[in-house]
């Protein structure tokens, strides 16, 4: 939590955020059992179909923008597409754009296992559900999912630059950023970076 | 003031007469909801079969309603994937998928709780941290639980406690967990329209999700979590999230009636309830009544408050509001008039943060002047009616609804069937003459 003078946010912890024992359960114990998390019940659905009906939809810049806006209204704090090369088809049928979307992390998720911890991964994954679902709706293919190069790929969209170990660095967050699960999508789009 | 009885049986359990109690002696036990709702007489809690969507799952408020319930699939691709009941594929509605995903185990390993205080600050923090705009605690009462099973739409809850009486129930789980998400402010100003269906929706599937999120952080901190007990507003109220207010809607501190408030979570973890909040609600709405004159079914009452199943209350006829929305879903699926007209739903800043604490600063006989001068600002400056062309992805509340074309800038993609952009004038949005046309067959009624 902190002090909001509009756009000045001084990180001034509140009085209730000083004294909490159950912080540190709420960050790090990881869930006894994994129905308690929302991020498993999203990860574990299936995907729905594609609608027989195509959307109107406009020019590629235009498009892309009106996802980018979408990601931002859902609470991505980052989003850009970025172009995937041809190899990268996962059942031999090419997808030829990726949507990345980047949200604010104040605790890495590969370190903190906790409910608390995995905030960010739920808020990710509210966006990737819904922006997914929505370019289905529109008559396109778009799958949602964890992918390896999720990080390179964010660079590749003009998020931020990678550091040595590989991972993304913001200008406007730093480090301290999750990277959602990459959407492959055949929309037509204009790819940024 | 004057209250008028008035006798229903519509809400109430198995169909009886709550026996008659004298208006104005509160029952002992009447839980404290603020100055806007109260508790006169005996309130039998309504039974969950009897709410205005079970009512329209049976059928029972006629075909068209039926239809538009079951058979409707949005035109609109973002409220296929948003609103309940009009999407193309189930699997496409988060809230759904939610909805149907197993329910976790307690965690036997139960966390102690020496100091309540500090588990309602941390289940507080918990709550914003998740997402929450409010997050505010109630003591549960039977006045607002639910009788019969458990309901929350599209959502599965079954649980081992169903046999319990409303009474039982809050014995055992003594407390409700409120929270809450805020629509989107410059998205509602498109209210009838599509844009503000989506700042609707949107802020209802994020509820959901941090609702099914804390439900599941309430048991691994071992204890019990029941969903779809508690009628959401009478915990509000009860909670201190807001006060109701003339249009139906429970208008909070920050936000005003532009709030979410999803099924809440009832819970037997020990944390302090809130009291309920006085911030004029009760001084404006007998002043405003700017709902009531927009309203385009005359759904809203322009009389005073009305004693329902023992509670006195503004009350709204809700089966006309509900009856407009198959005539209408092609253009939008929710109206949200009443709320974006309400001089409460303001963006959440300083001089609205100066207003409503001046308001609820000031003693309670020198309020109304102070209201009628926060009335006359708010149509001065924001309009009787809101009309804010509001531009949004491609949508432009603009344009008249049903009309397709694209109005957004430097598009030169050939739209198939919307023809070339038509140029819309000024910065008006265009709102349909409902009212008139509702008028014939909603009569306001006669003074």
């Amino acid at each position: 939590m902190a002090l909001r003078l509009g756009p000045l946010t001084l990180p001034w912890p509140r009085a209730d955020d000083r004294d909490d024992p159950y912080w540190d359960f709420f960050i790090h114990t990881p869930p006894r059992d994994p129905a308690n998390s929302v991020t498993q019940i999203i990860r574990r659905a299936p995907e729905g179909a594609i609608n027989p009906a195509r959307a109107d939809i406009h020019t590629p810049e235009i498009t892309a923008s009106h996802i980018k806006e979408l990601a931002r209204f859902l609470g991505a704090d980052l989003v850009g597409v970025a172009r995937l090369d041809a190899p990268d088809a996962a059942d031999g049928e090419a997808y030829p754009f990726a949507v990345v979307s980047v949200v604010r992390a104040e605790h890495d998720p590969r370190a903190a296992a906790g409910l608390g911890g995995q905030v960010p991964v739920q808020n990710a994954l509210y966006v990737t559900f819904v922006l997914s679902a929505y370019i289905r709706e529109l008559g396109y293919r778009a799958t949602a999912a964890p992918h390896p190069d999720a990080e390179r790929l964010a660079a590749a969209a003009g998020l931020g630059t990678l550091d040595a170990a590989g991972r993304l660095v913001t200008t406007q967050y730093g480090p301290r950023v999750y990277v959602a699960d990459v959407i492959r999508t055949d929309l037509p789009l204009a790819a940024d970076g | 003031m004057a209250v008028v009885p008035e006798h229903s049986t519509e809400a109430v359990a198995g169909g009886n007469s709550p026996p008659a109690s004298p208006v104005g002696q509160p029952p002992p036990d009447a839980p404290n909801l603020g100055r806007t709702v109260r508790v006169v007489g005996t309130v039998i809690p309504v039974h969950t079969s009897q709410l205005p969507h079970p009512k329209n799952q049976r059928g029972e408020l006629g075909k068209a309603l039926f239809n538009w319930y079951h058979n409707t699939v949005s035109k609109d691709p973002l409220t296929r994937v948003s609103a309940p009941n009009h999407f193309a594929d189930r699997r496409h509605f988060l809230t759904a998928v939610l909805g149907q995903a197993p329910k976790g185990e307690v965690n036997p390993t139960r966390q102690p709780v020496p100091d309540p205080a500090a588990m309602t600050r941390h289940i507080k923090r918990v709550g914003r941290y998740m997402g929450a705009d409010i997050v505010r605690i109630a003591r549960a009462h039977p006045a607002f639980m639910y009788a019969g099973n458990r309901y929350a739409q599209d959502i599965q809850t079954n649980d081992a406690y169903e046999d319990l009486s409303p009474e039982e129930l809050c014995r055992r789980f003594p407390y409700v967990i409120v929270a809450t998400t805020a629509w989107d402010y410059d998205k509602i100003q498109a209210h009838r329209h599509h844009i503000g269906d989506a700042a609707y929706h949107v802020s209802q599937m994020r509820a959901n999700v941090i609702l099914k999120n804390l439900e599941g952080y309430v048991r691994e901190l071992g204890y019990t979590a029941i969903r779809g007990a508690v009628n959401p507003q009478g915990a509000g109220l009860a909670a201190g999230v807001g006060e109701l207010g003339r249009n139906g809607m429970v208008i909070s501190e920050r936000y005003g009636a532009r709030i979410h408030m999803p099924d809440p979570i009832m819970t037997d973890l020990p944390p302090l309830p809130d009291a309920p909040i006085d911030i004029g609600v009760e001084e404006f709405c007998k002043v405003c009544r700017k709902c009531a004159i927009t309203c385009p079914t005359n759904s809203i009452t322009f009389d005073d408050k009305v004693v329902h199943n023992g509670i006195q209350k503004y009350k709204i006829k809700w089966e006309t509001c509900y009856r407009l929305r198959p005539f209408v879903s092609d253009h939008w699926g929710s109206c949200l008039t009443c709320v974006t007209v309400c001089p409460y739903t303001k963006p959440n800043v300083w001089w609205r943060t100066l207003a409503v604490r001046a308001l609820s600063a000031c003693p309670i006989p020198a309020r109304p002047p102070l209201v009628r001068a926060l009335k006359w600002i708010d149509d001065r400056f924001w309009g009787v009616v809101p009309q804010k062309r509001v531009r949004w992805m491609g949508y432009d509340s603009g344009i008249k609804p049903g009309e397709k074309a694209c109005t957004v800038a430097g598009c030169t993609a050939a739209h198939a069937e919307a023809g070339q952009s038509v140029k819309v004038e000024g910065n008006v949005g265009y709102y349909a003459p409902l009212k008139e046309n509702t008028n014939r067959f909603v009569k306001r009624e006669a003074h």
